[in-house]
């Protein structure tokens, strides 16, 4: 701060003293170019003008009337002179010297130049003229750091400035809180990509703006990503966090209109507080956001306070991915195989070849249970060779004519051609024929089959591979599906067989039944328990069946035995 | 001012809750600053349209251009003392009610009108445009000149 070259009482400054007395003085005082306000003797803001919210990068919305300057000032977003400013009006409230006027050097390389005087008995006026390089008047929280330039918000690099104060101060204040929470919207994907992103960024500084206008002046809101908001309460209401999230909630699931458009969002949020959950900043924000995974996997619109359990939780989860990474090179996967018997013979044809985990402390775990998350982890590509080869290795040794099923994820569609190779080289290492081998692949996959994908098939069907559709029913199924590939099979799912799916699902079984039947596709049922489910399948059409009524997939040991005892039973072709 | 026959108008219909609490004297004395301020802003704003309190429930149409309908509905979205709205209807359209800045029907803050809340519950049966169109038109059918409206039973 050094002084400047006077800068004259011009017409403006006196427009200004006139401005503050009148009576519409707040909206007088937008109409200035410069930035102004006007304090008292206890240093607190009485009026201030647009062009000075917009220096102190504040929203349309936060008009901070009343307030403490010092409180203000520190709420203020990429205004790096604040501390002088302080200075500079505590200085005038004490001394009620001649007016003064000083340069104040900016980030960015702007300077303006600081006059204060006193305009009434208790009022002095502080007024901001831009000296050199000032950012434009209509955007001037863009050009500053600190602030969001779509919202007007706080970003993550001031929340983390004023958390770390707000932390550090703690200990002189006694045993105040700091809450925090963290709020993701629900759905704002989608009206992006159907309505625009004009219409996206609009919703967001309506969000930004509803947030703002439902908290304090002091509290700190912040745009941390896309849609994602940070809330920081440094004294916190009276009101629990859990009543504020409520509110929050609340009004931002109310409708939008925006451009024309009826726009409805849902959101989630998780928070946490110091000192209660956590001690440093870095805590305190991963806490919220652990509560927010936490409440967004609850459902739509539901908001959490952080336990620590789910800390719990999320290291569990951590634990498990590791090792998972580590699970192919230990040699801890395994195969157990199926039986899958023909309606028409009663004889075994094949078994499906279905993946397993064992670990020393964690024994077998079910596959629902990690392939998901291998799939999330990128892992599905080189288990899912794996399995391919270990798959065709074992059925090499059975006798001739039963076949081996093994299932194909989507992510592994993602590479073609390298799933093409990978059937290839299972095929020749284990000298399989491939008519022995079926890859059973999900509707998910024929979702949106692009050309590679259906290239892939057809180059794997050339090797006398045959293709199934898993899971038929559960997905996005649809009849039309069925005709984008040549399927040789389609598996039912188990929930139709079971009787879940009540007399709709009979019906669905017929009726797929008899489509297979008329484009020359088996028809296999999955999940047959009981001797009445299998005379209702096989009333129904079914070609093909598995479940525990045949047995229960075994270890590749016990296959011999399974395979022996299959062929001594009452063929059910007869029963 | 509140014709505006040349430039293009929209309109919104919408029905919300009501979340005041209190006596009957106290709600009324709500709904009537509610009124005044929507009067005085919406004049200021070139919005005209009405407003319908039955049975705990409000109905209001807003008409004008669209940029000015989008900030006074965004305000009263944030408004705590109503909630679940349903937007029944979001369209360009001519003002139904060009000379009211804010008109009103239903006769006290308890009272209930019959036709309106048949009107309403099919709206959010089913809240379509076309109901939106049967509530309008049962609103302009109860809709007392601005000058007369009372509160008071
Ligand atoms: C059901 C309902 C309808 C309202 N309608 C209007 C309206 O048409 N125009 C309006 O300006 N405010 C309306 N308000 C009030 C606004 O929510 C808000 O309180 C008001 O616009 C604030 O005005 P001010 O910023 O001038 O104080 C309505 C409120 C409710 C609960």
């Amino acid at each position: 701060m050094t002084a400047a070259p006077r800068v004259r009482a011009d017409r403006q400054a006196e427009a200004v003293v006139k401005a503050a007395r009148a009576p519409l003085a707040a909206r007088a005082l937008d109409g200035l170019a410069h930035g102004v306000f006007v304090f008292d003797d206890k240093l607190r803001v009485q009026l201030i003008s647009r062009p000075m919210l917009g220096l102190l990068g504040f929203t349309r919305e936060a008009v901070p009337v009343g307030h403490a300057l010092a409180a203000i000032l520190e709420r203020s977003t990429g205004f790096s002179a604040a501390a002088a400013v302080l200075q500079l009006c505590a200085q005038s409230v004490g001394g009620d010297g001649p007016t003064q006027t000083h340069r104040l050097d900016l980030a960015g390389g702007a300077a303006v130049a600081m006059r204060v005087c006193r305009i009434a008995p208790r009022r002095w006026l502080a007024e901001f003229e831009p000296l050199a390089a000032m950012p434009p008047a209509e955007a001037p929280a863009a050009a500053l750091s600190g602030s969001d330039p779509l919202t007007g918000l706080a970003d993550r690099q001031a929340v983390r400035e004023r958390l770390e104060a707000a932390l550090a101060r703690r200990p002189v204040l006694g045993r105040p809180q700091v809450v925090s929470f963290r709020l993701d919207l629900d759905g704002f994907k989608a009206i992006g990509d159907s309505l625009g992103e004009p219409v996206a960024d609009a919703l967001l500084r309506a969000v930004a703006d509803r947030l703002r206008s439902a908290l304090r002046f002091e509290d700190i809101v912040a745009r941390v990503g896309r849609d994602e908001f940070l809330i920081l309460q440094e004294s916190p209401e009276h009101v629990t966090p859990e009543a504020i999230a409520a509110r929050l909630l609340d009004l931002l699931g109310r409708p939008y209109i925006l451009h024309g458009n009826l726009l409805n969002v849902g959101a989630n949020i998780g928070h946490a507080s110091a000192p209660a959950d956590c001690s440093n900043a870095e805590d305190l924000l991963r806490c919220a956001d652990l509560a927010l995974r936490q409440a967004k996997a609850s459902g739509r619109g539901k908001s959490l306070a952080f336990e620590p359990a789910m800390q719990a939780r999320a290291q569990a989860r951590l634990a498990l991915e590791q090792d998972l990474r580590k699970a192919l090179a230990l040699a801890q996967f395994e195969l157990h195989y199926q039986p899958q018997v023909s309606l028409h013979t009663g004889r075994l044809a094949g078994f499906e070849a279905l993946l397993r985990w064992r670990t020393p402390d964690r024994g077998l775990v079910s596959p629902l249970e990690f392939v998901p998350i291998c799939e999330e982890l990128g892992l599905i590509k080189p288990i899912g060779e794996w399995v391919l080869r270990a798959a065709c290795q074992e059925a090499a040794r059975w006798p001739d004519g039963i076949r081996v099923a093994v299932n194909v994820s989507a992510p592994q569609f993602e590479a073609p051609s390298r799933l093409v190779a990978a059937v290839r080289t299972a095929l020749a290492r284990s000298g399989l024929p491939g008519g022995r081998l079926e890859l059973e692949i999900t509707e998910s996959v024929l979702l949106q089959p692009g050309l590679a994908t259906l290239e892939a098939l057809h180059a794997i069907r050339d090797m006398g591979v045959r293709i199934s559709m898993d899971d038929f029913g559960t997905g996005y199924s649809s009849l039309t599906q069925l005709q984008s590939f040549p399927f040789d099979k389609i598996k039912i799912d188990r929930s139709f067989v079971s009787g879940a799916a009540g007399p709709e699902g009979a019906a669905i079984v017929r009726a797929v039944a008899a489509l297979g039947a008329s484009l020359g596709m088996a028809i296999t049922a999955e999940g047959v328990e009981t001797g009445e489910q299998l005379d209702r399948i096989r009333a129904d059409g079914c070609t093909e069946v598995q479940g525990y009524f045949f047995g229960r997939p075994v270890p590749s040991h016990d296959i011999d035995g399974l395979i022996a005892a299959l062929a001594l039973r009452r063929e059910p072709a007869e029963a | 001012m509140a014709g505006g026959t040349h430039a293009r108008t929209h309109r919104i219909v919408y029905c919300s809750r009501n979340a005041l609490r209190g006596s009957h004297d106290a709600i009324e004395a709500e709904i009537r600053q509610i009124l005044e301020k929507s009067r005085a802003n919406n004049h200021r704003d070139g919005i005209t349209g009405a407003l319908l309190f039955s049975s705990g429930s409000f109905v209001q149409v807003l008409e004008g251009p669209i940029a000015a309908l989008e900030r006074t509905f965004e305000t009263i979205q944030r408004d705590p003392r109503h909630r679940d709205v349903t937007v029944l209807q979001i369209a360009e359209s001519n003002r139904g009610f060009p000379a009211w800045s804010m008109a009103f029907a239903g006769n006290t803050a308890g009272g209930s009108c019959p036709a309106a809340e048949a009107a309403m519950s099919a709206a959010l049966a089913d809240p379509s445009a076309a109901s939106g169109e049967q509530l309008l038109s049962v609103l302009r059918t109860l809709v007392v000149r601005e000058d007369d409206w009372a509160l008071a039973s």
